[in-house]
């Protein structure tokens, strides 16, 4: 079986300093994947690299065994892999419906259509309707996005990714800079909404990583030092020596 | 060969004509992000100012307070102004600067009406530097470049070797740092917007007497100070004075050389169609460089949209 | 009508959603009946004139909007667009072979045409980037073309434009346009049919679409929609209707020339539809028609209409920027709390004084201009319809008096005004 995602000798520099130096990494389908190491470890910009937002110096990324090199993040997007932000990024003046209907609206084959209505359509308005459920933001429907809380903001940003149906969807620190309760809401809520799909995601909270993910891999000054179960890389000596290292060295 | 030489000295005060103006420019712009609409009615506010200031004090007195007062009034244009508009993002600031350039002409023909004032340079310039082959170059002309020139290595000292400059170009990149570093980063860009248009002012005041100071000079240049950023590449400072330059010279030398079109098409082995006045190609046929001159900055910033969008200094994400 | 209403369309009932249609479609059978009976009422030839204006100018601020309100680019060459359509049919016109098949009412469709092909044109690199980099691109397009005219003498006509006669088209049902109103009709039909579609086009997905990358283009890219692409559409979108515009103001005048092209024209329109207002369907519509009147009315009466133009743009772009739509809209909560009474006395004095202040400074500033520039030895000049001789010093007592007692009491009253608004915006008990 092809897995969902694949990154072979992945390589990224800025000028001269290379942030991302030499990642291999295989996603089976339906996995759940974190990525995790300390502040500076290239986490993010892994997330770019594989999302399009910035080009890669070297290595290939392939996703259901199709190379990714050169693709747009909109291309990319339409092969199936739909992915969050680090900073809430959502359509601010838009309502909150809004947001979702417009998310839907690619995957369900409207394209640049422009001579059918949106109001008309039962499918895009039951499915943002359906979505919003599972974010429990349907009492919000209708206020623009910009106003909701922080903690409604991020549900929204997630309903935004997996709106469009995409199977492979990447969450970057889904709970950063949430309370406790805030966190386990939004756990369960990823827990739902990404059954039966592949999740990568990159979290500095390891109470979420180990609830959440199958498969943990270590990112460490750009390179992967393990990957395995989360039981298998807690009690990894490398991994502890390396991470509680770097993160001594962090603090 | 000498007239080749007497209009490379046209095109010099022209280019640096621009350059003074697209300098602040592109400065306010790296700096805030804003393109100021109102830039060359800051310019046209100068000779106006200067005119009214020379009846009474003369030129020198002019070109000394004028550009104070245009820069004063700039800084209180950012402070009251666009830093309110800040809030609602850059279309409405650029809109905003857009309207200022509209009230600014109005507010000129409301104070000095529709007519080209008289504003002269000083008697003391009223002579000839030196002819190149019986082409007369006024001193006028070389107290212009001589201005710009000593404005520009001015402008270049205080920003790379002066602590304010330090400061001006750090807060340029990371605004945020700046201010955290104990830095007034508003009153840096209210200042930084008030030299600029100064600059503008200073362009106006010695311009004012040789393209003669009337309500529409503003329009008339700027938008040709646009085109010469984009062409250089927004907010970059050595992009803005290439293009200005480029620009000065192409089209000084195009209203000198009468190219006609006819000749060109002919070199090409194109047939003039005959009778010419009935073909549809006839205004493709009768251009000459002269008649197009004033229209080929727009052309040239056409093209280096399309096969450089950046312009030529840009930076790629700018 | 609004912008930010999304569709009623739910789950649930079918009479709700036939309901809201219902109340959807009442704007437009208003406007539909307004247009048909104004000839009736206004019957004066000038009335006509100035509706015909009006209506033009509202199909071209509704499609420069699709740009600006809705796609979130500010152009400063946009008519161009309706000048080409416009120059394109005028050579349809004077085409007597071609022209005499062709009835005058199908001749807006290709104005859009050749309207929408230079948009594809301009669009296909000038939509790469929004913002000021799009702006400056359309301004350096714009005076590009606007120069053009006087060099391309066979399709601009130069100096002197080119005119033709719309009484030689292919008569429509024995109607051959030789009386203004019967233009008026035809400019009636296109406005609806034309704001309609545009109406229709911001409720399609690509519509949905243009305000999502306005708002964030990263994010739309990340939906699966190339940000620059749903641009493009925008722009062709806009480049149609523009020429549309473009076509009837040829049928209207039956003349254009290098002044539909240049960049006051295209500032006009960029003006208009922000004082309308840009975040409203209906703003633009608002603009044309308060701008169409104010301006034949003010610029008949002063020299300084310009002037006054400006301070009220500058004005609207700092303290209003939701321009007049914005303003209308912003009472919606409290009518819908039914509290739009408790405004009425405060704004009537406030607004009331203010009104009165804006009065007298207008006035000084008149008397300034007179004093400054009328002939050595013209005293006398006219305003709001007094007769006087501006060199004495009663008239300036007055209108300074009227300056500062009527912002002194607006301001003095603001604060009440401000707790009004306060309390008309709050529900009784709780919630605002």
């Amino acid at each position: 079986m092809t897995p969902a995602l694949e990154l072979a000798d992945l390589r990224k520099s800025f000028g001269k300093t290379e942030i991302i130096r030499g990642v291999d990494l295989s996603i089976g389908k339906g996995e759940r994947h974190a990525v995790i190491g300390p502040n500076g470890a290239g986490k993010s910009t892994l997330f770019n690299l594989i999302t399009g937002r910035f080009p890669q110096s070297g290595g290939s990324i392939t996703l259901h065994g199709t190379d990714l090199a050169g693709k747009a993040p909109f291309e990319i997007n339409r092969m199936g892999l739909s992915r969050s932000f680090q900073i809430t990024n959502i359509f601010p003046k838009m309502t909150v419906f809004e947001n979702v209907r417009c998310s839907l609206l690619w995957s369900l084959g409207y394209r640049y259509n422009f001579w059918s209505m949106v109001g008309r359509s039962r499918a895009l308005t039951e499915g943002a309707e359906e979505i919003l459920e599972q974010i429990n933001l349907t009492a919000r429907r209708d206020l623009p996005a910009g106003v909701l809380s922080y903690a409604e903001q991020r549900a929204l940003e997630i309903g935004i990714t997996i709106a469009g149906g995409a199977d492979v969807i990447m969450l970057d620190e889904p709970t950063a800079g949430m309370s406790h309760s805030e966190t386990d809401y939004i756990v369960d809520l990823i827990r739902t909404v990404t059954t039966g799909k592949t999740l990568v995601m990159v979290e500095h909270d390891m109470g979420v990583v180990f609830g959440l993910a199958d498969q943990i891999s270590v990112l460490v000054y750009g390179e992967i030092i393990a990957t395995g179960t989360p039981e298998a890389v807690r009690a990894n000596p490398k991994v502890q020596e390396a991470y509680l290292g770097a993160a001594l060295e962090d603090h | 060969m000498d007239l080749i030489l007497v209009n490379l000295i046209d095109g010099l005060v022209t280019g640096l004509l621009l350059f003074m103006l697209s300098a602040g420019l592109t400065l306010i712009f790296s700096m805030m992000g804003v393109l100021n609409f109102a830039h060359a009615s800051f310019y046209m506010l100068g000779a106006y100012f200067a005119f009214q200031i020379s009846l009474a004090l003369g030129f020198w007195m002019g070109l000394l307070i004028a550009p104070l007062v245009v820069g004063v009034m700039g800084a209180g244009v950012e402070r009251y102004g666009l830093r309110r508009v800040h809030q609602y993002g850059h279309v409405p600031e650029l809109i905003f600067t857009f309207g200022l350039a509209l009230l600014i002409e109005e507010l000129v023909q409301f104070i000095w009406g529709k007519n080209q004032m008289p504003y002269e340079g000083p008697d003391i310039l009223q002579f000839t530097a030196f002819a190149i082959a019986g082409n007369s170059i006024p001193a006028y002309k070389i107290f212009m470049i001589f201005i710009s020139v000593a404005i520009f290595i001015g402008l270049l000292w205080v920003l790379t070797r002066t602590r304010v400059g330090m400061i001006i170009q750090a807060a340029l990149t990371y605004p945020k740092t700046v201010e955290a570093l104990g830095h007034n980063v508003p009153l840096i860009f209210m200042g930084v917007f008030g030299v600029g248009t100064a600059l503008a002012g200073v362009a106006g005041v010695i311009a004012g007497p040789v393209l003669g100071t009337f309500p529409g000079m503003a329009f008339v240049l700027g938008s040709i100070v646009f085109v010469t950023i984009v062409i250089g590449g927004l907010g970059s400072l050595w992009g803005a004075l290439v293009a200005s330059l480029l620009i000065g010279w192409i089209t000084t030398f195009s209203k000198a050389y009468n190219l006609r079109m006819e000749d060109l098409l002919t070199t090409f082995g194109f047939t003039k169609p005959e009778p010419i006045w009935d073909s549809p190609w006839r205004d493709l046929w009768s251009i000459t460089s002269p008649q197009i001159a004033d229209i080929l900055p727009y052309v040239l910033m056409v093209l280096i949209l399309i096969f450089r969008p950046y312009g030529l200094f840009g930076k790629r994400d700018a | 009508m609004t912008d930010q209403s999304t569709t009623n369309a739910s789950k649930s009932a079918q009479g709700v959603r036939a309901g809201s249609m219902m109340l959807a479609l009442t704007p437009w059978c208003i406007a539909a009946v307004a247009l048909l009976v104004l000839p009736f009422i206004f019957t004066a030839n000038s009335a006509i004139t100035i509706m015909n204006q009006m209506a033009i100018t509202i199909i071209f601020a509704l499609a420069y909007n699709m740009l600006l309100g809705q796609g979130g680019m500010l152009s400063f060459g946009h008519a161009v667009y309706a000048g080409v359509g416009g120059f394109a049919c005028m050579h349809i016109i004077n085409n007597d072979a071609f022209f005499s098949q062709l009835p005058l009412p199908l001749l807006p469709i290709f104005g859009g045409l050749f309207g929408m092909g230079l948009a594809m044109i301009v669009g296909s690199f000038s939509t790469r980037k929004a913002g000021t980099v799009f702006a400056m691109i359309s301004l350096g397009v714009g005076e590009l073309i606007a120069a053009c005219s006087v060099i391309i003498v066979a399709f601009f006509g130069g100096e002197e434009g080119i005119s033709g006669d719309r009484t030689y088209g292919l008569p429509f049902l024995g109607v051959e346009f030789l009386q203004q109103i019967e233009v008026y009709y035809l400019i009636a039909v296109w406005l609806m049919l034309s704001a309609a579609l545009m109406y229709l086009y911001s409720r399609t997905p690509l519509g949905r679409m243009a305000n999502a990358v306005r708002d964030n283009p990263e994010r739309a890219e990340f939906l699966g929609y190339s940000a620059r692409w749903v641009r493009f559409y925008s722009f062709v979108a806009s480049g149609f209707f523009a020429g549309i515009a473009g076509a009837l103001f040829a049928i209207n005048y039956e003349i254009l020339t290098e002044e539909n092209l240049n960049t006051t024209q295209s500032g006009i329109i960029l003006l208009v539809t922000f004082l309308g207002g840009v975040g409203f369907f209906f703003g633009p519509i608002l603009g044309a028609i308060v701008f169409t009147l104010v301006q034949t009315v003010l610029s008949l009466q002063t020299e300084l209409w310009g002037f006054y133009l400006g301070i009220v743009f500058v004005v609207t772009v700092m303290f209003f920027p939701g321009g007049l739509a914005g303003l209308i809209m912003m009472h919606v909560p409290a009518m819908r709390l039914g509290k739009l009474s408790v405004l009425a006395l405060p704004y009537l004095r406030t607004l009331g004084a203010g009104f009165v202040g804006c009065l007298g400074a207008a006035a000084l500033i008149e008397m300034v201009f007179h004093v400054r520039h009328a002939s050595v030895g013209d005293h006398e000049m006219t305003v709001y319809w007094t007769t006087f001789d501006s060199h004495t010093v009663l008239p300036w007592v007055l209108a300074i008096a009227a300056t500062v007692v009527g912002f002194w009491i607006a301001r003095a009253t603001a604060p009440s005004l401000a707790a009004a608004w306060s309390e008309a915006n709050t529900a009784d008990g709780g919630q605002p």
